[in-house]
């Protein structure tokens, strides 16, 4: 049954991310990682950098994707095979979930899958080109791993453990802070049930070898050594053996990875070395320095202007609901009262974390927010069981629907009307969908021009701010890209940032015209120049829109 | 007979000679080994706050210069439109002298293109038009054409003054007019003088909207 609901989630979940994945203009960071893939794609090489762009997993779990797609060279290649990487990951979350079903009651599972289902936020970043849904996915696997090795120590499960910390290094260096995150949670809530003399669900199969112990399994030690090096902490057992296994797929896989499946050693170097641009990054040396609110106020109530109120308030209050029940350790049911605690812990110290370090950009907040659905699961199943009258628990029923029905309205409207809107807390530095008639229109000229695709085409942008446009000019094959105007600036197509006031057809000889202005980013200009003679060739082409 | 075939063999001569020319001139040619840069990757761009688009031009306009006597002859004028129900606003917004950037002071109507044209109630020589869209951010709008006639129906006896429709999108004819940002100092347009009893003002919508926005329209000229 568990499974039934499960995948009509799914389903939903589904239906909610795919449509129009190509509809939403690239985001210069989704460029930027595809133009990286393309060299993996192309040439078969991937070289980790230390100073920015993250890890090799969404590149190599590209690559089958892109192959399926159809796409002959990367010219043909379109954003969806693109975006299904974190799409897929996204939904992988819903199905991972029966990992915590030996801990989690059944409604509290559901109830979880329906909200990372609904989530605007899970469901907007599902289709973004970046590494965070890969991180989140492989956090959770870890999270899960390691719950269900302290149920009941087995070798998969540490390996399992093992090779998800493994991936979640090779997805994002930030990974260290999800770690210490599973850290406090696990150590947090085991510490509490140890010290509230709470029974584990599964008598622990390991012997206690202190004659010292107590008889009854119920009461554990604080900390022992058994034989075979099997160690006991606050009631976790360990065997050691286990966790030297799990250190060593871990150690394994991220080196797989970074060394480009051994063909870049220095890769493995370079990702110790890439935490010193992290700290300085998170200690301010950066442009995206934002207050301690910048997420709440994105995730509980944003509204700009004459725009619509985005709001997962629901959730957080949910969520807020299951923390008191973890930490009251009452009104849970069947949900067991060690993984609610770990998850609170978990999600309170990366909500924590994460708000302090001034550096910040809105996917960032998609750990800590995964892990307040996981308890929004929870807390559901709380506010339904503390309504003892029938009537009453049929109109909280009736309340979460007509919520989940208006996060799925969220969801809808932030992937489509607003997707690349700035009343859409979820979009940052976005690209404009204006530029987009500049991309049309320079396809447009290359079709009349004899070189078509082969034409010179000159990009002209301070501090090189012109992506995306690399990505849409993937099909052009004599492409310059500069960071001011250059000597010989002329070609039959230059697209200049507005800001340089270059006035190409002003200038004698008069060979150019400006064929309009277009709007990158707020604050981000490009004025399109073409040769006279190109553009009267190009105006007959124009298809015509018919009017509504 | 003769001389025909003289004719061609002349023709043809000349072309396999062209013909030659040119493969020996194209034998002599190659594409020029051009090293063009590559983009520099660059990390997550700033966002700034969500009234702000482009960077404002550099520096006020230079003074116009028109005959001594010129007038706002616009001021107050009747004001109709290709949309009959504005979103928000009313029409007699755009003459009403108030050129803030404000939500009271601005009509807006739906988008693709449309118009507004000011009826002068008589023909005037006309020297330059003003135009505020939506000023408070400096956006782009698109197509803007200024159009002067004595027909209320803009069907005979129209003269452009301003197009800035580069690919005839509005289908009003292809301008050559630059595109520019919108200030607090409003777009001028010369009306070199023109006779005209009516102005009309189109527009497609702009880099921030698909809604076209009029917050004030100015006509200077010398009333007859």
């Amino acid at each position: 049954m568990t499974w039934l609901l499960l995948g009509v989630i799914f389903v939903g979940a589904l239906l909610l991310r795919w449509p129009d994945l190509d509809r939403r203009p690239m985001h210069n960071d989704e460029a930027v990682n595809a133009i990286k893939f393309k060299g993996l794609w192309e040439e078969g090489r991937y070289a980790y950098d230390p100073d920015e762009y993250h890890g090799p997993t969404l590149y190599y779990l590209t690559l089958p994707l892109a192959k399926l797609s159809g796409a002959k060279n990367f010219g043909e290649l379109t954003e969806t095979p693109l975006r299904l990487v974190p799409l897929a990951f996204g939904l992988a979350l819903i199905l991972a979930l029966p990992l915590l079903g030996s801990g989690l009651s059944r409604g509290a599972l559901v109830g979880a899958a329906v909200w990372t289902a609904l989530s605007p936020a899970m469901v907007f970043y599902s289709r973004y080109y970046i590494h965070e849904l890969i991180l989140v996915f492989f956090s959770f696997v870890v999270l899960a791993a390691c719950w269900r090795y302290l149920e009941r120590p087995r070798l998969g499960w540490a390996l399992l453990a093992g090779a998800g910390v493994g991936l979640m290094y090779a997805t994002k260096e930030t990974f260290v802070i999800q770690m210490a995150a599973l850290g406090v949670g696990l150590v947090g809530a085991w510490a509490w049930a140890s010290y509230e003399r709470i029974p584990s669900k599964e008598i622990p199969r390991i012997e206690p070898m202190n004659p010292c112990a107590p008889l009854s399994p119920t009461l554990s030690p604080r900390f022992a050594w058994g034989e075979g090096g099997d160690l006991s902490i606050l009631g976790m057992s360990l065997k050691l053996t286990h966790l030297a296994a799990a250190v060593v797929v871990m150690v394994v896989v991220s080196v797989v990875l970074f060394s480009s499946f051994f063909t870049h050693w220095a890769g493995v170097l370079d990702a110790v070395r890439t935490y010193l641009p992290m700290v300085k990054r998170a200690s301010g040396h950066s442009p995206h320095i934002h207050p301690w609110y910048f997420y709440v106020e994105r995730l509980a109530w944003f509204h700009v202007g004459k725009g619509p109120v985005f709001t997962e308030l629901l959730i957080l209050v949910l969520a807020l609901i299951g923390a008191g029940a973890a930490f009251l350790g009452r009104g849970l049911g069947d949900t067991q009262v060690r993984l609610a605690r770990m998850l609170a812990l978990y999600t309170l110290f990366l909500a924590v974390v994460y708000s302090a370090i001034s550096y910040k950009t809105p996917w960032c907040f998609l750990g800590f927010w995964h892990g307040a659905i996981l308890l929004a699961g929870i807390g559901t199943m709380v506010l339904l069981q503390l309504a003892t009258l029938r009537w009453i628990r049929a109109g909280m029923a009736i309340l979460l629907a007509a919520g989940a029905v208006h996060l799925g309205i969220g969801a809808w409207r932030s992937t489509h009307e607003y997707a690349a809107s700035r009343l859409n807390p979820y979009v940052y530095g976005h690209t404009s969908t204006d530029i987009l008639k500049l991309v049309e229109k320079v396809e447009g000229l290359a079709q009349v021009h004899p070189q078509r695709h082969d034409m010179l085409l000159k990009v002209m942008a301070d501090h090189g701010d012109y992506w995306p446009l690399p990505w849409y000019l993937r099909r052009f094959k004599n492409v310059g890209w500069y960071d001011r105007v250059p000597d010989d600036p002329k070609a039959p197509v230059m697209i200049c940032a507005a800001s340089f006031e270059a006035n190409f057809d002003a200038r004698e000889p008069r060979t150019h015209l400006m064929a309009g202005m277009f709007q990158l980013r707020p604050k981000q200009v490009f004025e399109l120049y073409a040769q006279t003679e190109l553009w009267k060739a190009y105006l007959p082409t124009i298809k015509r829109a018919e009017e509504d | 007979m003769k001389r025909i075939v003289a004719q061609r063999f002349s023709i043809l001569m000349a072309l396999a000679l062209t013909v030659g020319v040119a493969k020996s001139f194209a034998a002599d040619m190659e594409a020029l080994p051009l090293k063009l840069p590559a983009p520099a990757f660059k990390g997550t761009p700033t966002d700034p706050p969500p009234d702000t688009t482009a960077e404002k031009p550099k520096g006020p306009r230079p003074a116009f210069l028109a005959p001594k006597g010129c007038v706002n002859v616009g001021a107050k004028a009747k004001v109709t439109s290709s949309d009959k129900a504005p979103i928000t606003g009313s029409l007699d917004l755009i003459t009403d002298g108030n050129k803030e950037a404000t939500d009271t002071s601005t009509v807006e109507l739906h988008r693709r293109t449309q118009w507004v044209q000011i009826d002068l109630e008589k023909e005037a020589s006309l020297y330059a038009i003003l135009i505020w869209h939506n000023h408070n951010t400096p956006c782009i709008y698109r197509d803007v054409i200024v159009q002067l006639s004595d027909d209320p129906d803009f069907i005979t006896g129209v003269t452009t003054v301003f197009n800035s429709d580069n690919d005839n999108s509005s289908g009003l004819g292809v301008g050559t007019d630059r595109e520019y940002f919108e200030t607090n100092e409003g777009k001028l347009v010369d009306a070199k003088g023109t006779k005209a009893r009516y102005v009309r003002c189109y527009s497609k919508g702009s880099t921030d909207s698909a809604l076209n926005v009029y917050t004030e329209i100015e006509i200077w000229g010398l009333a007859k």
